[in-house]
């Protein structure tokens, strides 16, 4: 015989205002099967949940319907209060009358009659609950961390140098990531490079970190506490093993005129290579688009240079199956190319570059060793028109979010390039400076005062060549008038963009992203470095555009979430899976296609001899995540899912 | 020799060599226009075989009779380009293995009968094909326009007058090839989904439910029309929704042995266009 008790909570007025609890709660009582009918102001309280448990104990209850707020909001609360009162946490049941009632209706009197009707459509669901058990599934204490740029490592270094092994992947050949290209980093124009190396250095030969560079993720299933990830290597035609890293193949190879990738097409590099000389490892790889053997099938010059005979023309791709825990995606951001903005000239006037590219003339492993040089012909620039917002902010043409960097990094550009060309004049055309961090405006305010910036409100309307100059339309918003400056170089403040492949990449994960392909945080604000996928976290600007501390920082967060998961041996599930009737499986497996976990297998049912008398489908509860889906799917009505077993889900209807 | 010739002496051929086991085909029926599916095991009997321009029965289903294909021999069965489409869905499915089945292949048209080539399930892929670039008959496509033009309450009402005459003796389901499931959905009651008794509400339930448990699997063989004793046009509910998974997935039923269900997988670039 059911004993169920009905909580009403007001919620305060957000219930109370709308639904008659009182009306509720006696209608409630006269419901067939409630023994325990009652209202509070707020059940959430901690007197509330008391009374709810002396209500379990003092009247035996076999389940309880809370009505009140979204199940997403207290569900766990009213569960873990019925298992203290002694009472299995899944004969509790939570009916939504605020988001699905109070809030959303007008009219008193017909919002109490809806209240009524969710309530004991729950109070008829729960008559048929189960006592479920929590599933417990062990933890491999082993996490993966994807892109190997600064928020990468950091995330790496900051696991490892807590005990756990972790492996990182970076996809390039070498670790570094957008940082190793930068040449000083604001505020404080401390050399990128000089605190970058040492950290990858470190992350190298850690002990607790195993990296795989020139490295993808091919797969990733599994879940939380227990990922299956393969990981493809790709060829590098050079013996990792074998390669001292001695650079005499670099030298020798004659495929010199390749467009360097590190130094943004301003520098050049040869077929077997490595992408900068501090590249951690620092051993080379061979492009084979490029490369002259795999062209035309004679060369083999790095073969027969190499001493140690790590050269290895015939290597393919490789495959390794990792177990993982947890997964840190850094995989970072690319910046967009401006050629959409045709009116700038870029990709048309070699001297019109962007913001990245100056980064690799300023920094010293350059190709230009630091020295401010236009790439056109090499002579030094002695006007700078440097031209915010060039894609950032920008609906039409490029993307609506602001990219929060280049307001700082353009003030940097224009203080290097005053250090290094004295005389040197720089005009900045901006929106808004938006300097908000620490030292930012200070930072951003001594580009304007002692570094002689000229910063100009407004934006720009056309660039183009006359007379050797380049010639910059704009406008100057403040004093109203338009402008026009003859400048020997225009660098334009890109916006930060996805990955390209970064949606492609989402879905082999399975995170979420928003519509640029920038990572869907679980909470943007209580819960920012986790993914909406259990065991998934977050870090840098694969997330959305950042700087290098909030990177960094986002990075030891993920860590720390990474290493509270490690801290158990066993993690609970929800004990919310599907089960099987073998009896009256069809056998056609649709569910194991539909199964978004790879959760159902194909089973053999034997006969005693062994023979074979019907094929079914069945459920690995360690993998089940209930969604439900193979339950919709099932023709013959076979799978059902605990929780929300049809015969409960019909009587819920029902009761309506 | 005349293709119920040609298909005798291959049907003797193949029972006595011992290559298959039974032949399943058409034989004479109560008049001379109805045929009815015969099972052959013996080469003596090979003359009991017809095939004429009132061969239409899709006899597929006949082959996922339970225990029939557990021993792992070769089955024969007479097949319209429909049913070929059928032990396609049905292998894909897992109900069967294509190895087993001996397709003897033919199509109508008008009162000409004309044989397909092949033996093996892949070997009527271009038939298969060129049915899902032709177009149907034009009395039927009269018949799909006229529902079509009809406002969704005439449809409504049209569809509620057809329901209401079903009595519920599932001839439609036993009759269909992919209604193979040991138990049926209606015969499932806890929780009792489909009301059982022949009311409007439990025949739409039904009708609908097995509509939507057809979309992407009919075949449109016409068998679940041609069983039903009140004559409902079942044939234009799997048309709409075979219509409907084409448009929306370029899917077409029974291409491929390995052909995923449209309902159980998903491209990456499916159409959205019902997310909101």
């Amino acid at each position: 015989m059911a004993k169920i008790g009905v909580f009403i909570c007001h919620c305060g007025e957000n219930i109370g205002a709308k639904v008659d609890c009182t009306k509720l709660a006696a209608a409630m009582g006269e419901h067939p099967g409630v023994a325990v009918s009652v209202e509070y102001k707020y059940f959430c309280s901690d007197p509330g949940q008391e009374s709810v448990k002396r209500a379990i104990r003092d009247n035996n209850l076999t389940g309880v319907v809370v009505a009140a707020c979204s199940p997403r909001m207290h569900e766990a609360t009213f569960r873990k209060a019925c298992a203290e009162a002694g009472l299995n946490p899944y004969l509790c049941e939570i009916a939504n009358i605020r988001e699905q009632c109070s809030w959303v209706h007008t009219d008193n009197d017909q919002a109490t009659e809806k209240a009524m009707d969710i309530t004991r459509s729950m109070v008829e669901k729960v008559k048929r609950n189960n006592k479920l058990q929590p599933i417990e599934v062990p933890v491999t204490r082993r996490a993966l961390v994807i892109g190997g740029g600064i928020a990468g490592i950091q995330a790496a270094l900051d696991i490892a140098n807590a005990g756990q092994d972790v492996v990182l992947v970076e996809r390039e050949p070498s670790l570094g990531g957008h940082m190793a290209q930068l040449s000083e980093t604001f505020p404080t124009l401390d050399c990128s490079q000089c605190i970058m190396t040492p950290r990858m250095v470190e992350a190298a030969q850690h002990p607790k970190i195993r990296l795989l560079t020139y490295a993808e993720i091919e797969s990733v299933d599994g879940y939380i506490g227990n990922f299956s990830v393969r990981v493809r290597m790709k060829s590098r035609y050079v013996d990792i093993n074998k390669c001292t890293g001695c650079g005499d193949c670099i030298t020798k190879c004659p495929a010199k005129k390749i467009s360097s990738e590190f130094d943004c097409g301003l520098g050049k590099r040869t077929a077997i290579y490595t992408p900068f000389a501090q590249s951690v490892p620092n051993i080379p790889v061979i492009d084979h688009a490029n490369c002259i053997y795999f062209k035309n099938g004679k060369c083999k010059i790095c073969s027969k240079t190499c001493q140690c005979d790590a050269i290895d023309f015939d290597m393919q791709d490789t495959f390794e199956d990792i177990e993982v825990g947890a997964i840190v995606v850094a995989t970072g951001f690319q910046v967009q190319n401006n050629t959409m903005y045709g009116e700038y000239g870029y990709g048309k006037y070699p001297d019109v570059i962007n913001g990245l590219q100056f980064e690799r003339l300023a920094s010293a492993s350059g190709p230009t060793a630091g020295k401010i040089l236009r790439p056109s012909d090499g002579v030094e620039p002695q006007t700078v028109v440097f031209i915010q917002c060039a894609g950032s902010r920008d609906p039409s043409k490029g993307v609506r979010y602001c990219s929060k960097i280049c307001c700082m990094y353009t003030a940097k550009h224009a203080m290097l390039y005053a250090h290094k060309v004295h005389g040197g004049k720089t005009h900045i055309f901006y929106m808004d400076i938006r300097a908000a961090g620490k030292g930012y405006d200070e930072f951003s305010r001594r580009a304007i005062e002692e570094d002689e910036a000229a910063y100009l409100r407004g934006r720009v309307s056309k660039v183009w060549e006359e007379n050797g100059k380049l010639m910059v339309r704009g406008v100057d918003t403040l004093l109203g008038r338009p402008v026009e400056i003859a400048a020997d170089m225009v660098v334009l403040a890109t916006a930060i963009i996805a990955q390209p492949d970064a949606k492609e990449f989402a879905k082999t994960i399975g995170i979420g992203y928003d519509e640029y392909g920038f990572y869907n945080e679980a909470h943007l604000k209580l819960r920012p470095v986790e993914s909406s996928t259990a065991g998934v976290f977050l870090a840098g600007a694969c997330q959305s555009p950042k700087d290098i501390p909030d990177s960094v920082a986002q990075a030891s967060a993920t860590a720390s979430k990474v290493l509270a998961l490690f801290s158990k041996d066993m993690l609970e599930r929800e004990p919310v899976v599907a089960t099987n009737n073998e009896a009256t499986c069809a056998g056609c497996w649709g569910c194991v296609l539909a199964c978004p976990y790879n959760a159902i297998e194909q089973k053999d049912i034997l006969d005693r001899s062994g023979r074979i008398i019907k094929r079914v489908a069945s459920v690995n509860p360690g993998l089940c995540q209930g969604c439900g889906t193979c339950v919709t799917f099932c023709r013959s009505n076979s799978l059902d899912l605990a929780g929300f077993t049809e015969r409960q889900i019909f009587a819920e209807v029902m009761g309506l | 020799m005349s293709i119920e010739e040609q298909y005798r002496t291959r049907a003797k051929e193949l029972l006595s060599g011992g290559a298959v086991k039974m032949v399943i085909g058409y034989g004479k029926g109560s008049n001379a226009k109805r045929r009815r599916p015969i099972f052959i095991s013996s080469a003596d009997e090979v003359d009991r075989l017809v095939l004429d321009d009132a061969c239409i029965t899709n006899l597929s289903g006949y082959l996922v009779s339970e225990g029939l294909l557990s021993d792992e021999k070769r089955v024969a069965v007479f097949l319209r380009p429909e049913g070929i489409r059928a032990i396609n869905i049905l292998a894909a499915e897992s109900q069967l293995d294509a190895e087993q089945i001996v397709i003897f292949g033919f199509d109508v048209a008008g009162n000409e009968i004309k044989a397909l080539k092949g033996i093996n399930v892949e070997e009527f892929s271009d038939v298969i094909d060129s049915i899902k670039e032709g177009a149907p008959e034009a009395a039927e496509e009269e018949l799909f326009e006229k529902i079509e033009k009809m406002s969704p309450q005439e449809r409504f009402s049209f569809w509620q007058e057809e329901f209401a005459k079903c009595i519920k003796c599932y001839a439609c389901r036993q009759a269909c090839p992919m209604c193979y499931c040991r138990r049926c959905i209606v015969d499932s009651n806890q929780p009792q989904w489909v009301n059982t008794s022949s009311h409007t509400l439990g025949n739409f339930e039904w009708n609908i439910v097995r509509a939507f448990h057809l979309s992407g699997r009919c075949v449109e063989c016409g068998n679940c029309d041609r069983a039903c004793p009140v004559n409902i046009p079942l044939r234009l509910i799997n048309h709409r929704m075979a219509e409907e998974v084409l448009g929306a997935f370029d899917h077409f039923a029974g291409t491929s042995k390995t052909q995923e269900p449209v309902l159980a997988s998903f491209k990456k670039d499916d159409s959205e266009t019902f997310i909101l």
